[in-house]
Protein backbone atom coordinates (compact mmCIF):
# COMPACT_ATOMS: atom_id res chain seq x y z
CA UNK A 1 0.00 0.00 0.00
CA UNK A 2 2.39 2.45 1.00
CA UNK A 3 4.43 1.77 -2.59
CA UNK A 4 1.45 1.92 -4.41
CA UNK A 5 0.92 5.58 -2.94
CA UNK A 6 4.46 6.71 -3.42
CA UNK A 7 4.03 5.27 -7.04
CA UNK A 8 1.10 7.11 -7.74
CA UNK A 9 2.18 10.41 -6.27
CA UNK A 10 5.30 10.25 -8.10
CA UNK A 11 4.04 9.48 -11.41
CA UNK A 12 1.24 12.06 -10.94
CA UNK A 13 3.68 14.44 -10.48
CA UNK A 14 5.81 13.37 -12.96
CA UNK A 15 2.81 13.53 -16.18
CA UNK A 16 1.70 17.06 -14.84
CA UNK A 17 5.02 18.64 -15.21
CA UNK A 18 6.12 16.68 -18.42
CA UNK A 19 2.29 18.19 -19.69
CA UNK A 20 3.02 21.23 -18.10
CA UNK A 21 1.60 23.89 -20.86
CA UNK A 22 -1.19 21.57 -21.27
CA UNK A 23 -1.99 21.22 -17.30
CA UNK A 24 -1.88 25.30 -17.01
CA UNK A 25 -4.54 25.55 -19.83
CA UNK A 26 -6.09 22.94 -18.42
CA UNK A 27 -5.98 24.73 -14.90
CA UNK A 28 -6.44 27.50 -15.86
CA UNK A 29 -9.72 26.86 -18.11
CA UNK A 30 -11.24 25.07 -15.39
CA UNK A 31 -10.29 28.08 -12.95
CA UNK A 32 -12.13 30.71 -15.12
CA UNK A 33 -14.83 28.13 -15.17
CA UNK A 34 -15.72 28.01 -11.91
CA UNK A 35 -14.51 32.01 -10.80
CA UNK A 36 -17.93 32.58 -13.50
CA UNK A 37 -19.60 29.59 -11.38
CA UNK A 38 -18.63 30.97 -7.91
CA UNK A 39 -19.33 34.38 -9.13
CA UNK A 40 -22.77 33.80 -10.54
CA UNK A 41 -23.59 31.58 -7.50
CA UNK A 42 -22.41 34.87 -4.93
CA UNK A 43 -24.62 37.20 -7.17
CA UNK A 44 -27.17 35.40 -7.43
CA UNK A 45 -27.06 34.53 -2.82
CA UNK A 46 -26.46 38.18 -3.20
CA UNK A 47 -29.56 39.63 -5.56
CA UNK A 48 -31.75 37.37 -3.39
CA UNK A 49 -30.97 38.94 -0.32
CA UNK A 50 -31.60 42.21 -1.47
CA UNK A 51 -34.66 40.80 -3.25
CA UNK A 52 -35.83 40.38 0.38
CA UNK A 53 -34.73 43.32 1.65
CA UNK A 54 -36.13 45.38 -1.33
CA UNK A 55 -39.77 43.71 -0.48
CA UNK A 56 -39.52 44.08 3.21
CA UNK A 57 -39.17 47.66 2.56
CA UNK A 58 -42.21 47.58 0.15
CA UNK A 59 -44.42 50.44 1.43
CA UNK A 60 -47.76 50.58 -0.40
CA UNK A 61 -49.00 54.50 -0.49
CA UNK A 62 -52.25 55.40 -0.76
CA UNK A 63 -52.38 58.62 -1.89
CA UNK A 64 -56.00 60.73 -0.92
CA UNK A 65 -57.08 62.80 -3.74
CA UNK A 66 -56.72 66.48 -2.80
CA UNK A 67 -60.15 67.70 -2.47
CA UNK A 68 -60.41 64.68 0.11
CA UNK A 69 -63.02 65.45 2.59
CA UNK A 70 -62.85 64.95 6.24
CA UNK A 71 -65.57 61.81 6.29
CA UNK A 72 -63.51 59.98 3.27
CA UNK A 73 -60.25 60.26 5.25
CA UNK A 74 -61.49 59.49 8.21
CA UNK A 75 -63.60 55.93 6.46
CA UNK A 76 -60.29 55.33 4.50
CA UNK A 77 -58.16 55.51 8.06
CA UNK A 78 -60.07 53.35 10.07
CA UNK A 79 -60.24 50.63 7.14
CA UNK A 80 -56.46 50.91 7.31
CA UNK A 81 -56.16 50.74 10.70
CA UNK A 82 -58.50 47.30 10.97
CA UNK A 83 -57.07 45.65 7.73
CA UNK A 84 -54.98 42.32 8.88
CA UNK A 85 -52.91 43.18 5.68
CA UNK A 86 -51.35 45.68 7.11
CA UNK A 87 -48.24 45.80 9.20
CA UNK A 88 -48.26 48.23 12.49
CA UNK A 89 -49.85 51.21 11.91
CA UNK A 90 -49.83 53.79 9.07
CA UNK A 91 -48.33 57.15 8.75
CA UNK A 92 -49.77 59.81 7.49
CA UNK A 93 -48.37 62.41 5.36
CA UNK A 94 -49.55 65.79 4.86
CA UNK A 95 -50.18 67.69 1.65
CA UNK A 96 -47.24 69.93 2.76
CA UNK A 97 -44.87 67.02 3.33
CA UNK A 98 -46.19 65.78 -0.13
CA UNK A 99 -44.89 69.17 -1.71
CA UNK A 100 -41.68 69.02 0.08
CA UNK A 101 -40.88 65.66 -1.04
CA UNK A 102 -41.95 67.20 -4.69
CA UNK A 103 -39.74 69.98 -4.54
CA UNK A 104 -36.99 67.49 -3.85
CA UNK A 105 -37.98 65.14 -6.47
CA UNK A 106 -38.93 67.44 -9.46
CA UNK A 107 -36.68 69.82 -11.16
CA UNK A 108 -37.06 73.53 -10.07
CA UNK A 109 -38.98 74.43 -13.82
CA UNK A 110 -42.07 71.93 -12.35
CA UNK A 111 -42.11 72.61 -8.86
CA UNK A 112 -42.14 75.86 -9.33
CA UNK A 113 -45.64 75.46 -10.56
CA UNK A 114 -46.88 73.41 -7.92
CA UNK A 115 -48.82 74.23 -4.71
CA UNK A 116 -49.54 72.65 -1.31
CA UNK A 117 -52.88 72.41 -1.50
CA UNK A 118 -52.77 70.62 -5.38
CA UNK A 119 -50.86 67.74 -3.93
CA UNK A 120 -52.04 64.92 -2.23
CA UNK A 121 -51.72 64.19 1.41
CA UNK A 122 -50.99 59.69 1.32
CA UNK A 123 -50.92 56.95 4.02
CA UNK A 124 -47.69 55.09 4.27
CA UNK A 125 -48.43 51.46 4.73
CA UNK A 126 -46.07 48.47 4.99
CA UNK A 127 -48.10 45.39 3.92
CA UNK A 128 -48.15 42.11 6.60
CA UNK A 129 -46.04 40.03 3.83
CA UNK A 130 -44.67 41.77 0.64
CA UNK A 131 -47.30 39.47 -1.09
CA UNK A 132 -50.38 41.31 0.37
CA UNK A 133 -49.34 44.53 -1.67
CA UNK A 134 -51.28 43.79 -4.30
CA UNK A 135 -54.18 43.36 -2.12
CA UNK A 136 -53.80 46.57 0.10
CA UNK A 137 -53.93 48.20 -3.79
CA UNK A 138 -57.03 45.68 -5.12
CA UNK A 139 -58.88 46.81 -1.71
CA UNK A 140 -58.12 50.50 -1.80
CA UNK A 141 -58.01 51.96 -5.51
CA UNK A 142 -61.07 53.73 -6.16
CA UNK A 143 -62.61 54.06 -2.93
CA UNK A 144 -64.04 57.41 -2.43
CA UNK A 145 -61.71 60.00 -2.05
CA UNK A 146 -58.45 57.94 -2.89
CA UNK A 147 -56.88 58.90 -5.91
CA UNK A 148 -54.43 56.16 -6.12
CA UNK A 149 -52.80 53.22 -4.59
CA UNK A 150 -49.23 52.93 -5.93
CA UNK A 151 -46.53 50.24 -4.57
CA UNK A 152 -43.13 50.13 -6.03
CA UNK A 153 -43.56 46.01 -7.06
CA UNK A 154 -43.15 46.34 -10.61
CA UNK A 155 -39.64 47.90 -10.55
CA UNK A 156 -38.96 45.36 -8.01
CA UNK A 157 -40.26 42.35 -10.39
CA UNK A 158 -38.22 44.48 -13.06
CA UNK A 159 -34.91 44.36 -11.23
CA UNK A 160 -35.31 40.86 -10.31
CA UNK A 161 -36.37 39.77 -14.06
CA UNK A 162 -33.11 41.46 -14.98
CA UNK A 163 -30.70 39.80 -12.57
CA UNK A 164 -32.01 36.22 -13.37
CA UNK A 165 -31.37 37.12 -17.14
CA UNK A 166 -27.53 38.07 -16.08
CA UNK A 167 -27.64 35.25 -13.67
CA UNK A 168 -28.66 32.70 -16.87
CA UNK A 169 -25.78 34.15 -19.05
CA UNK A 170 -23.29 33.67 -16.74
CA UNK A 171 -24.10 30.14 -15.68
CA UNK A 172 -24.50 29.36 -19.46
CA UNK A 173 -21.04 30.69 -20.24
CA UNK A 174 -20.20 28.89 -17.15
CA UNK A 175 -21.09 25.67 -17.80
CA UNK A 176 -19.41 25.97 -21.59
CA UNK A 177 -15.95 26.68 -20.58
CA UNK A 178 -16.85 23.71 -17.65
CA UNK A 179 -17.23 20.91 -20.83
CA UNK A 180 -14.16 22.92 -22.40
CA UNK A 181 -12.11 22.50 -19.06
CA UNK A 182 -13.15 18.82 -19.02
CA UNK A 183 -12.23 17.82 -22.82
CA UNK A 184 -8.50 19.94 -21.71
CA UNK A 185 -8.54 17.75 -18.97
CA UNK A 186 -9.31 14.85 -20.93
CA UNK A 187 -7.02 16.02 -23.65
CA UNK A 188 -3.78 16.23 -21.43
CA UNK A 189 -4.28 12.91 -19.60
CA UNK A 190 -4.62 11.41 -23.13
CA UNK A 191 -1.12 12.76 -24.01
CA UNK A 192 0.14 11.32 -21.01
CA UNK A 193 -1.41 8.22 -21.25
CA UNK A 194 0.28 7.67 -24.66
CA UNK A 195 3.56 8.98 -23.54
CA UNK A 196 3.22 6.47 -21.59
CA UNK A 197 2.15 3.47 -23.19
CA UNK A 198 5.35 1.21 -23.17
CA UNK A 199 5.54 1.56 -19.08
CA UNK A 200 1.35 0.64 -19.57
CA UNK A 201 1.94 -2.50 -21.49
CA UNK A 202 5.39 -3.61 -19.03
CA UNK A 203 3.03 -2.78 -16.22
CA UNK A 204 0.25 -4.91 -17.74
CA UNK A 205 2.87 -7.56 -18.55
CA UNK A 206 4.44 -8.15 -15.27
CA UNK A 207 1.14 -8.42 -13.29
CA UNK A 208 0.50 -4.63 -12.11
CA UNK A 209 -3.08 -4.05 -10.88
CA UNK A 210 -5.74 -2.41 -13.05
CA UNK A 211 -5.89 0.46 -9.95
CA UNK A 212 -2.18 0.75 -10.18
CA UNK A 213 -2.20 1.51 -13.45
CA UNK A 214 -4.82 3.63 -13.48
CA UNK A 215 -4.16 5.77 -10.24
CA UNK A 216 -1.93 7.97 -11.05
CA UNK A 217 -4.30 9.63 -14.27
CA UNK A 218 -7.23 9.31 -12.06
CA UNK A 219 -5.00 11.39 -9.32
CA UNK A 220 -3.67 13.97 -12.30
CA UNK A 221 -7.22 14.70 -13.33
CA UNK A 222 -8.45 15.17 -9.92
CA UNK A 223 -5.12 17.61 -9.00
CA UNK A 224 -5.56 19.71 -12.60
CA UNK A 225 -9.20 19.80 -10.85
CA UNK A 226 -8.28 20.83 -7.82
CA UNK A 227 -5.35 23.10 -8.68
CA UNK A 228 -7.71 24.92 -11.45
CA UNK A 229 -10.72 25.53 -8.15
CA UNK A 230 -8.01 26.11 -5.80
CA UNK A 231 -7.38 28.95 -8.12
CA UNK A 232 -11.07 29.85 -8.38
CA UNK A 233 -11.01 29.90 -4.81
CA UNK A 234 -8.47 33.06 -4.69
CA UNK A 235 -10.06 35.08 -7.33
CA UNK A 236 -13.68 34.94 -5.77
CA UNK A 237 -12.20 35.43 -2.12
CA UNK A 238 -10.31 38.99 -3.75
CA UNK A 239 -13.95 39.67 -5.39
CA UNK A 240 -15.29 39.13 -1.80
CA UNK A 241 -12.71 41.43 -0.46
CA UNK A 242 -13.72 44.29 -2.96
CA UNK A 243 -17.25 43.63 -3.76
CA UNK A 244 -18.57 46.47 -5.83
CA UNK A 245 -21.73 46.18 -3.81
CA UNK A 246 -20.27 45.77 -0.26
CA UNK A 247 -22.51 48.13 2.13
CA UNK A 248 -25.58 47.99 1.02
CA UNK A 249 -28.43 45.46 0.57
CA UNK A 250 -26.35 43.22 -1.64
CA UNK A 251 -23.62 42.96 0.81
CA UNK A 252 -22.11 39.40 0.92
CA UNK A 253 -21.05 37.26 4.42
CA UNK A 254 -17.83 35.39 4.93
CA UNK A 255 -20.07 32.73 5.14
CA UNK A 256 -21.48 33.30 1.55
CA UNK A 257 -17.75 32.66 0.59
CA UNK A 258 -16.87 29.59 2.68
CA UNK A 259 -19.76 28.04 1.36
CA UNK A 260 -19.46 28.80 -2.10
CA UNK A 261 -15.60 28.03 -2.05
CA UNK A 262 -17.16 24.47 -1.20
CA UNK A 263 -18.61 24.48 -4.22
CA UNK A 264 -16.33 25.45 -6.78
CA UNK A 265 -14.19 22.88 -5.14
CA UNK A 266 -16.19 20.18 -4.72
CA UNK A 267 -17.52 20.65 -9.01
CA UNK A 268 -13.73 21.11 -9.82
CA UNK A 269 -12.38 17.69 -8.40
CA UNK A 270 -15.93 16.46 -9.85
CA UNK A 271 -15.29 17.65 -13.55
CA UNK A 272 -11.29 16.74 -12.71
CA UNK A 273 -12.40 13.21 -11.92
CA UNK A 274 -14.56 12.95 -14.75
CA UNK A 275 -11.92 14.20 -17.43
CA UNK A 276 -9.83 11.54 -16.19
CA UNK A 277 -12.14 8.94 -16.22
CA UNK A 278 -13.19 9.50 -19.75
CA UNK A 279 -9.65 9.35 -20.67
CA UNK A 280 -9.02 6.22 -18.69
CA UNK A 281 -11.75 4.56 -20.46
CA UNK A 282 -11.28 5.62 -23.94
CA UNK A 283 -7.79 5.46 -24.41
CA UNK A 284 -6.19 2.87 -20.83
CA UNK A 285 -6.78 -0.41 -22.11
CA UNK A 286 -7.18 -1.97 -18.90
CA UNK B 1 1.63 -27.16 -14.96
CA UNK B 2 0.65 -26.13 -18.32
CA UNK B 3 -2.57 -28.03 -19.87
CA UNK B 4 -3.90 -27.20 -23.16
CA UNK B 5 -7.41 -29.24 -23.77
CA UNK B 6 -8.78 -28.92 -27.62
CA UNK B 7 -7.78 -25.52 -28.17
CA UNK B 8 -8.55 -24.01 -30.78
CA UNK B 9 -8.46 -19.82 -31.30
CA UNK B 10 -9.77 -17.35 -34.21
CA UNK B 11 -8.99 -13.88 -34.40
CA UNK B 12 -11.59 -11.37 -35.02
CA UNK B 13 -10.60 -11.40 -38.42
CA UNK B 14 -11.87 -14.63 -39.16
CA UNK B 15 -7.98 -16.16 -39.05
CA UNK B 16 -7.39 -19.48 -37.63
CA UNK B 17 -4.71 -19.16 -35.07
CA UNK B 18 -4.96 -22.74 -33.85
CA UNK B 19 -6.96 -25.66 -34.19
CA UNK B 20 -7.83 -28.45 -31.48
CA UNK B 21 -4.08 -28.41 -29.55
CA UNK B 22 -3.62 -30.14 -26.87
CA UNK B 23 -0.58 -30.91 -24.59
CA UNK B 24 0.86 -30.86 -21.21
CA UNK B 25 3.71 -29.60 -19.59
CA UNK B 26 5.16 -30.27 -16.81
CA UNK B 27 6.91 -27.94 -13.95
CA UNK B 28 10.30 -27.70 -14.35
CA UNK B 29 10.08 -28.91 -18.24
CA UNK B 30 11.93 -27.02 -21.37
CA UNK B 31 9.90 -26.72 -24.63
CA UNK B 32 10.83 -25.62 -27.72
CA UNK B 33 7.71 -24.44 -29.88
CA UNK B 34 8.79 -24.67 -33.25
CA UNK B 35 7.12 -23.84 -36.86
CA UNK B 36 7.02 -22.05 -39.71
CA UNK B 37 5.96 -18.01 -39.94
CA UNK B 38 2.00 -17.69 -38.59
CA UNK B 39 1.65 -21.16 -38.03
CA UNK B 40 0.70 -20.09 -34.05
CA UNK B 41 3.52 -19.68 -31.82
CA UNK B 42 2.74 -16.79 -30.37
CA UNK B 43 -0.69 -17.12 -30.63
CA UNK B 44 0.13 -20.13 -27.60
CA UNK B 45 1.84 -17.88 -25.62
CA UNK B 46 -0.47 -14.93 -26.02
CA UNK B 47 -2.86 -17.54 -24.72
CA UNK B 48 -0.65 -18.76 -21.54
CA UNK B 49 -0.53 -14.87 -20.78
CA UNK B 50 -4.18 -14.48 -21.04
CA UNK B 51 -3.65 -11.75 -23.34
CA UNK B 52 -6.07 -13.68 -25.86
CA UNK B 53 -8.69 -16.20 -24.51
CA UNK B 54 -9.57 -19.81 -26.60
CA UNK B 55 -12.44 -20.05 -28.31
CA UNK B 56 -12.61 -23.75 -26.91
CA UNK B 57 -11.44 -25.78 -25.12
CA UNK B 58 -9.43 -25.18 -21.89
CA UNK B 59 -6.31 -23.68 -20.85
CA UNK B 60 -4.81 -24.46 -17.28
CA UNK B 61 -1.75 -23.19 -15.66
CA UNK B 62 -0.69 -23.18 -12.75
CA UNK B 63 -3.39 -24.98 -11.21
CA UNK B 64 -6.26 -22.59 -12.73
CA UNK B 65 -8.54 -22.91 -15.64
CA UNK B 66 -7.02 -19.06 -17.50
CA UNK B 67 -9.88 -19.08 -19.62
CA UNK B 68 -13.11 -18.49 -17.20
CA UNK B 69 -10.60 -16.53 -14.84
CA UNK B 70 -12.05 -13.48 -13.53
CA UNK B 71 -10.14 -10.44 -15.55
CA UNK B 72 -9.32 -9.18 -11.78
CA UNK B 73 -7.18 -12.36 -11.42
CA UNK B 74 -5.13 -11.75 -14.43
CA UNK B 75 -2.62 -9.52 -13.15
CA UNK B 76 -1.76 -12.43 -9.80
CA UNK B 77 -1.54 -15.04 -12.71
CA UNK B 78 1.22 -12.89 -15.28
CA UNK B 79 3.13 -12.40 -11.22
CA UNK B 80 3.49 -15.92 -12.11
CA UNK B 81 4.58 -15.33 -15.47
CA UNK B 82 7.94 -14.21 -16.97
CA UNK B 83 8.36 -12.86 -20.48
CA UNK B 84 10.82 -12.47 -22.96
CA UNK B 85 10.65 -10.60 -26.35
CA UNK B 86 12.44 -10.82 -29.72
CA UNK B 87 12.32 -7.16 -29.57
CA UNK B 88 13.17 -6.69 -25.73
CA UNK B 89 10.76 -4.15 -24.90
CA UNK B 90 12.90 -2.10 -22.19
CA UNK B 91 12.04 1.30 -21.64
CA UNK B 92 14.10 3.57 -23.06
CA UNK B 93 14.52 6.20 -20.63
CA UNK B 94 14.94 4.39 -17.75
CA UNK B 95 18.34 2.68 -16.53
CA UNK B 96 19.21 -0.80 -16.51
CA UNK B 97 18.30 -1.06 -12.92
CA UNK B 98 15.33 0.77 -12.87
CA UNK B 99 13.98 -1.31 -15.87
CA UNK B 100 14.00 -4.43 -13.52
CA UNK B 101 13.51 -2.63 -10.60
CA UNK B 102 10.17 -1.13 -12.24
CA UNK B 103 9.06 -4.71 -12.66
CA UNK B 104 8.72 -5.15 -8.75
CA UNK B 105 8.06 -1.80 -7.84
CA UNK B 106 4.58 -1.88 -9.79
CA UNK B 107 3.53 -5.16 -8.27
CA UNK B 108 4.20 -3.30 -4.77
CA UNK B 109 7.17 -4.93 -3.72
CA UNK B 110 8.62 -2.69 -0.86
CA UNK B 111 11.80 -0.41 -1.52
CA UNK B 112 14.21 -2.71 0.64
CA UNK B 113 13.12 -5.98 -1.36
CA UNK B 114 13.79 -4.00 -4.63
CA UNK B 115 17.44 -2.85 -3.88
CA UNK B 116 18.10 -6.21 -2.45
CA UNK B 117 17.36 -8.34 -5.59
CA UNK B 118 17.94 -6.22 -8.61
CA UNK B 119 21.44 -5.87 -7.65
CA UNK B 120 22.06 -9.71 -7.42
CA UNK B 121 19.67 -10.57 -10.91
CA UNK B 122 22.22 -8.36 -12.21
CA UNK B 123 24.83 -10.01 -10.99
CA UNK B 124 23.19 -13.58 -12.47
CA UNK B 125 23.12 -11.92 -16.28
CA UNK B 126 26.24 -10.63 -15.58
CA UNK B 127 25.27 -6.93 -16.15
CA UNK B 128 26.26 -5.75 -12.62
CA UNK B 129 28.60 -3.04 -14.21
CA UNK B 130 26.29 -1.80 -16.41
CA UNK B 131 23.47 -1.09 -13.66
CA UNK B 132 23.10 2.88 -14.29
CA UNK B 133 23.22 2.55 -18.25
CA UNK B 134 20.54 3.25 -20.47
CA UNK B 135 19.65 0.84 -22.68
CA UNK B 136 20.28 2.59 -26.08
CA UNK B 137 24.01 2.43 -24.27
CA UNK B 138 23.92 -1.58 -24.71
CA UNK B 139 24.53 -4.08 -27.41
CA UNK B 140 21.43 -6.16 -28.58
CA UNK B 141 22.81 -9.17 -26.54
CA UNK B 142 23.04 -6.95 -23.32
CA UNK B 143 19.73 -5.14 -23.72
CA UNK B 144 17.89 -9.04 -24.00
CA UNK B 145 20.39 -9.74 -20.67
CA UNK B 146 18.04 -7.03 -19.05
CA UNK B 147 14.77 -7.92 -20.64
CA UNK B 148 15.03 -11.90 -19.22
CA UNK B 149 16.76 -10.15 -15.61
CA UNK B 150 13.01 -8.90 -15.75
CA UNK B 151 11.11 -11.12 -16.67
CA UNK B 152 12.59 -13.24 -13.58
CA UNK B 153 13.13 -10.84 -11.03
CA UNK B 154 9.92 -11.75 -9.72
CA UNK B 155 10.58 -15.26 -9.70
CA UNK B 156 8.12 -16.40 -11.89
CA UNK B 157 7.22 -19.93 -12.01
CA UNK B 158 6.90 -20.12 -15.92
CA UNK B 159 9.11 -18.17 -18.01
CA UNK B 160 7.68 -17.46 -21.50
CA UNK B 161 9.99 -16.53 -24.40
CA UNK B 162 9.43 -15.45 -27.86
CA UNK B 163 11.43 -16.03 -30.29
CA UNK B 164 14.18 -14.69 -27.72
CA UNK B 165 17.65 -15.00 -30.11
CA UNK B 166 15.42 -13.64 -33.01
CA UNK B 167 17.65 -10.01 -33.38
CA UNK B 168 20.91 -11.48 -32.14
CA UNK B 169 23.83 -13.17 -33.70
CA UNK B 170 25.05 -16.45 -32.75
CA UNK B 171 27.24 -15.61 -29.48
CA UNK B 172 24.41 -13.20 -28.23
CA UNK B 173 22.26 -16.13 -28.92
CA UNK B 174 23.68 -18.49 -27.69
CA UNK B 175 24.48 -16.22 -23.81
CA UNK B 176 20.96 -15.94 -23.81
CA UNK B 177 20.25 -19.49 -24.67
CA UNK B 178 22.52 -20.38 -21.69
CA UNK B 179 20.63 -17.92 -19.08
CA UNK B 180 17.39 -19.34 -20.03
CA UNK B 181 18.95 -23.12 -19.59
CA UNK B 182 20.04 -21.77 -15.96
CA UNK B 183 16.80 -20.61 -14.96
CA UNK B 184 15.91 -23.69 -15.95
CA UNK B 185 17.35 -25.51 -13.48
CA UNK B 186 16.07 -23.24 -10.85
CA UNK B 187 12.66 -25.13 -11.72
CA UNK B 188 11.49 -22.29 -13.43
CA UNK B 189 9.26 -24.17 -16.31
CA UNK B 190 10.30 -22.39 -20.21
CA UNK B 191 8.68 -22.23 -23.08
CA UNK B 192 10.70 -20.68 -25.80
CA UNK B 193 9.06 -20.16 -29.37
CA UNK B 194 12.03 -19.80 -32.04
CA UNK B 195 13.18 -20.13 -35.31
CA UNK B 196 16.50 -20.80 -34.48
CA UNK B 197 17.05 -24.34 -35.71
CA UNK B 198 21.38 -24.26 -34.35
CA UNK B 199 19.61 -23.83 -31.48
CA UNK B 200 17.22 -26.22 -31.00
CA UNK B 201 19.44 -28.99 -32.35
CA UNK B 202 21.89 -28.71 -30.30
CA UNK B 203 19.92 -28.27 -26.59
CA UNK B 204 18.23 -31.35 -27.76
CA UNK B 205 14.48 -30.60 -25.30
CA UNK B 206 11.39 -31.23 -25.65
CA UNK B 207 10.44 -29.87 -29.41
CA UNK B 208 6.39 -28.95 -30.17
CA UNK B 209 6.02 -28.24 -33.77
CA UNK B 210 3.00 -26.07 -35.15
CA UNK B 211 1.55 -26.23 -38.34
CA UNK B 212 -0.92 -24.06 -39.52
CA UNK B 213 -2.43 -24.08 -35.78
CA UNK B 214 -2.31 -27.52 -35.34
CA UNK B 215 -0.26 -29.65 -33.33
CA UNK B 216 1.79 -31.95 -35.52
CA UNK B 217 5.19 -33.24 -33.48
CA UNK B 218 5.08 -33.43 -29.65
CA UNK B 219 8.73 -34.75 -29.22
CA UNK B 220 11.13 -35.43 -26.16
CA UNK B 221 14.82 -34.34 -27.05
CA UNK B 222 13.94 -32.90 -30.40
CA UNK B 223 15.27 -31.53 -33.19
CA UNK B 224 14.24 -28.48 -35.25
CA UNK B 225 13.54 -30.00 -38.57
CA UNK B 226 10.39 -32.51 -38.71
CA UNK B 227 12.52 -35.15 -40.89
CA UNK B 228 14.73 -36.38 -37.61
CA UNK B 229 13.15 -39.27 -36.40
CA UNK B 230 15.47 -38.82 -32.84
CA UNK B 231 13.39 -39.39 -29.84
CA UNK B 232 9.85 -40.43 -28.88
CA UNK B 233 6.30 -39.03 -28.79
CA UNK B 234 5.18 -37.86 -25.36
N1 LIG C 1 -4.01 -10.03 -33.49
C1 LIG C 1 -4.26 -10.80 -34.57
N2 LIG C 1 -5.37 -10.59 -35.30
C2 LIG C 1 -5.63 -11.37 -36.36
N3 LIG C 1 -4.85 -12.35 -36.79
C3 LIG C 1 -3.74 -12.62 -36.11
C4 LIG C 1 -3.38 -11.86 -34.96
N4 LIG C 1 -2.21 -12.32 -34.48
C5 LIG C 1 -1.87 -13.33 -35.30
N5 LIG C 1 -2.77 -13.51 -36.27
C6 LIG C 1 -2.74 -14.56 -37.32
O1 LIG C 1 -2.79 -15.81 -36.65
C7 LIG C 1 -1.91 -16.73 -37.26
C8 LIG C 1 -0.89 -17.22 -36.24
O2 LIG C 1 -0.06 -16.14 -35.87
P1 LIG C 1 1.10 -16.24 -34.79
O3 LIG C 1 1.55 -14.86 -34.51
O4 LIG C 1 0.63 -17.04 -33.66
O5 LIG C 1 2.20 -17.01 -35.60
P2 LIG C 1 3.70 -17.33 -35.21
O6 LIG C 1 3.83 -18.80 -35.25
O7 LIG C 1 4.06 -16.64 -33.97
O8 LIG C 1 4.49 -16.69 -36.43
P3 LIG C 1 5.96 -16.05 -36.43
O9 LIG C 1 6.91 -17.20 -36.43
O10 LIG C 1 6.01 -15.31 -37.73
O11 LIG C 1 6.07 -15.18 -35.24
C9 LIG C 1 -1.27 -16.00 -38.42
O12 LIG C 1 -1.97 -16.34 -39.58
C10 LIG C 1 -1.47 -14.54 -38.11
O13 LIG C 1 -1.62 -13.82 -39.29
MG1 LIG D 1 5.41 -15.10 -33.46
Amino acid sequence: MRVFIRYAIRETFTNLWRNRLMTLAAVLTVAVSLSLVGAALMFKQSASQASVVWEQQTKVTVWMSPKVDAAELSAVQSQLSTSPYIHGTCTYQTQQQSYQQALLLLPEAESSVLRPQDMPSAYLCVPSVPTDASILISTFSGQPGVYKVTAPTNAIHHMQQTIRVMQFVAITLALTLLVSAIVLILNTIRLAIFSRRREVSVMKLVGATNWFIRMPYISEGFMQGLLGSGVAVALLTALHTWYPLSGNEFHLSTSDLVGTSIVVVLVGVLIGSLGSAFAIRRFLDV
Amino acid sequence: MIRFENVSKTYKNGTVALRDVSLNIEKGEFVFLVGSSGSGKTTCLRLLLREETPDSGRILELGRDIGSMRKSRVPYLRRNIGCVFQDFRLLPTKTVFENVAFAQEVIGRPRSTVDAQVPQILELVGLADKMNNLPSELSGGEQQRVAVARAFVNRPLVLLADEPTGNLDPTNSEQIMNLLDRINKTGTTVVMATHDKGLVDRMRRRVIELDGGELVRDQLRGVYGIDDPTGGHS
